[in-house]
């Protein structure tokens, strides 16, 4: 049984004129507890297939299914709750609310959650702390470095203990010394969660450090 | 998330682009103000026209009869009439003794007194001048006019040398002729004197004579030669007036009446002296009122041309309006013309609120705008809210709470901003009086912000602010977090 399957899923874009073709039938299955890295070069469709993964994206054919239901009958509402309970996410560029300290922004997804104010403050205290961040709560992302604002971001990925990780080239803006620290994070939370992890990135050595699996795409398929 | 985490958001976007949150915020504040400020200038106007009338129930349980005669063909000729003066109507009937009798039987009818008045020539002060003199009813219980007097009593007896006198008579004694007449109709402007020189005044008339001219021969004459010859002013003395063939008789002024502010409903009209009702009665038949012998060649039958009817209750002035409507009677009640007069206010008030409303209009663009700018600024946020589960109903909550917000905070602001603009109105027009007028005048509030306009202009603005949101937020509910986050 797998907790998120891809199948046979294409998505398009229409760009002025031309419909470009991001993914050409992909059909990928993940298991439970899983470290997949998915890699590929730029405009292979990785991040295209993260989206649908993550429920930011609907694919034009094919389906998403994450633990054998099928996200494509889901209503934008039950696609949020899906994208708060679910999965978290990790982006390149981190994608901290760059107004709000690093408590704040970890706060947020608890919010979203619908926990109080008191409770939240106090699990996103914990959640920094988890990441070896209990020195920074209350610090702007901008005066951050970059790792650590990655180990906010993760924070907030894992806040509302969702079984998948998925992470969007999460070391690409950071250093290689930095970026192995965020791998070790992440497969962390993989030995000690069971969470299932899934990386996109277009580094091969990277990608074959902790990976269970690695899955190749090129030009919007997978390769044998 | 809930709303109160909503609010924290909202208000914290809002504090991050201060200033455009101020000027925007400025815009509802002029436009919540305008609205305060013009309706509550018409409120204010509304009261003070109104207050004495809303205030003296005495009003709304009088009715005037309106006999056949010159003055209900009169009222018919300009529209005057209230109640079905429709070309169809029959003509009214004639107000005799019969017409009394079957008046004072109609239940809830507390007394029928009939309204004459008698134009004499009158000297007083060494002044001359033609006024309407009216018959003073016996009874006064039901009737508080009388009772509002100035200085000095009401008259004693039905046949005594006593004459009540108005303060207007007085105004008009002291006026030189042909100055432009003051306060003739039911709207007149307050008295600019303090109660204390009024009373002071009243009381020097109290015990002074007045002559009471009487023509004793038939119509014309010299009842046309008032105050001016050929329209030409004279001042006034007794040497203007031609006074050969009147029978003098003198009279000691024991009472002044007071003028009402706001709209005088006097029964009997502009009658400016009152004697006894039998005193009036007789000199009416002596010089052959010209008026009443013109009634009486259309009509072709005498009676009283008006007749004042009080009901006894309230409630019961429907019921008697539809009997008098059922025997035919011609009548006029002030109930129906107040209504009139709330109508126009009505819609004085609503083109004032509307002329605010515009401003608000305005506001409600600026509104959109800073909405529409600060989403633009905002996609990346939407966007990571959205990827780390927030749903697009929440997202469109936080930009409806800060629209409101803005409505909210610009309403109160607004009228806060419209009482101050009151206030200050107010003080530079009532010292602008002072100064035209001398001191020791009453103040007077041009405004009024009843509660329901301070409530209804502050929900008006978060309305006006929420529909101004709904296209910005849907548009931020729509975004799409893979365009906003690439």
């Amino acid at each position: 049984m797998s907790i998120l399957e891809a199948v046979n899923v294409t998505r398009e874009y229409r760009m002025k004129a031309e419909t470009v073709r991001a993914l050409n039938g992909v059909t990928v299955r993940i298991a439970p507890g899983e470290f997949v890295s998915i890699i590929g070069t730029s405009g292979s469709g990785k991040s295209t297939l993260l989206n649908l993964f993550g429920g930011l994206d609907r694919p034009t054919s094919g389906e998403i299914r994450f633990d054998g239901r099928s996200l494509s009958t889901a209503s934008s509402r039950e696609m949020s709750r899906y994208r708060l309970e679910s999965v978290g996410m990790i982006f390149q560029s981190f994608n901290l609310i760059p107004t709000m300290t690093a408590r704040e922004n970890v706060a947020l997804a608890l919010a979203f959650a619908g926990a109080g104010r008191q409770v939240r403050l106090e699990q996103a205290a914990e959640l920094l702390t988890r990441v070896g961040l209990q020195n920074r709560l209350d610090h702007l992302p901008t005066e951050l470095s970059g790792g650590e604002q990655q180990r906010v971001s993760i924070a907030r990925a894992i806040a509302n203990h969702p079984r998948v990780l998925l992470a969007d080239e999460p070391t690409g803006n950071l250093d290689s010394r930095r970026a192995a620290e965020i791998l070790e994070i992440l497969a962390g939370m993989r030995e000690a969660d069971g969470r299932t992890i899934i990386l996109v990135t277009h580094d091969q050595q990277l990608a074959t450090r902790h990976a269970d699996r690695i899955v190749r795409l090129r030009d919007g398929l997978v390769e044998d | 998330m809930n709303h109160i985490d909503i609010i924290a958001l909202a208000l914290r976007n809002l504090r991050q682009s201060r200033l455009r949150t101020i000027l925007t915020m400025l815009g509802v504040v002029i436009g919540v103000g305008a609205i305060v400020t013009m309706v509550s200038f018409g409120l204010g106007l509304q009261r003070n026209l109104l207050r004495d009338a809303f205030a003296r129930i005495d009003l709304f349980t009088s009715i005037t009869i309106i006999g056949p005669g010159a003055d209900a063909l009169l009222a018919q000729s300009d529209g005057r009439e209230e109640d079905g003066g429709t070309p169809e109507q029959p003509p009214a009937r004639v107000l005799d003794a019969a017409a009394l009798a079957e008046l004072r039987a109609i239940p809830g009818v507390r007394y029928v007194q009939p309204q004459i008045t008698y134009q004499g020539i009158v000297r007083y002060a060494g002044r001359t001048r033609r006024i309407a003199v009216g018959g003073a009813p016996d009874n006064i219980d039901f009737n508080p006019r009388f009772n509002d007097l100035l200085a000095g009593r009401y008259l004693q007896s039905p046949s005594s040398a006593e004459i009540l006198i108005t303060e207007r008579f007085l105004a008009n004694m002291q006026r030189r002729p042909g100055s432009p007449r003051s306060g003739g109709g039911p709207f007149r402007p307050a008295p600019l004197k303090s109660d204390e020189e009024r009373r002071r005044e009243a009381e020097t008339a109290i015990g002074q004579t007045l002559t009471l001219l009487t023509l004793s021969g038939g119509p014309g004459g010299p009842a046309e030669s008032t105050e001016s010859v050929f329209g030409i002013p004279l001042p006034g003395n007794s040497n203007t007036i031609n006074t050969a063939g009147y029978e003098e008789r003198v009279f000691q002024v024991v009472g002044v009446l007071r003028t009402g502010e706001g709209i005088d409903f006097m029964p009997g009209g502009n009658a400016l002296a009152w004697l006894p009702f039998a005193e009036v009665e007789r000199l009416r038949q002596v010089q052959g009122d010209p008026l009443r012998q013109l009634g009486e060649m259309i009509a072709g039958e005498s009676g009283y041309q008006n007749l004042e009817l009080r009901v006894a209750d309230l409630s019961q002035v429907e019921a008697v309006r539809e009997e008098l409507r059922r025997r035919g009677f011609n009548f006029f009640s002030i109930s129906n013309q107040l209504e009139e007069v709330r109508r126009v206010f009505l819609i004085v008030n609503a083109s004032l609120a509307l002329i605010g409303g515009l401003a608000l209009l305005v506001a409600s663009f600026g509104i959109s705008n800073t909405m529409i700018m600060s989403i633009r600024e905002r996609t990346r946020e939407i966007g990571i809210m959205k990827a780390i589960g927030g749903s697009d109903g929440e997202i469109m909550r936080i930009f409806f709470f800060e629209a409101g917000l803005i409505g909210l905070a610009g309403g109160v602001l607004g009228l806060i901003a419209g009482w101050g603009v009151d206030r200050l109105a107010n003080l530079l027009a009532n010292r602008w009086i002072a100064r035209q007028a001398g001191q020791g005048l009453r103040q007077i509030d041009f405004f009024s912000i009843p509660w329901y306009l301070a409530a209804g202009a502050i929900l008006f603005a978060l309305l006006v602010s929420l529909i101004a949101a709904i296209y910005p937020a849907r548009h931020a509910a729509k975004v799409d977090p893979v365009i906003a986050l690439r």
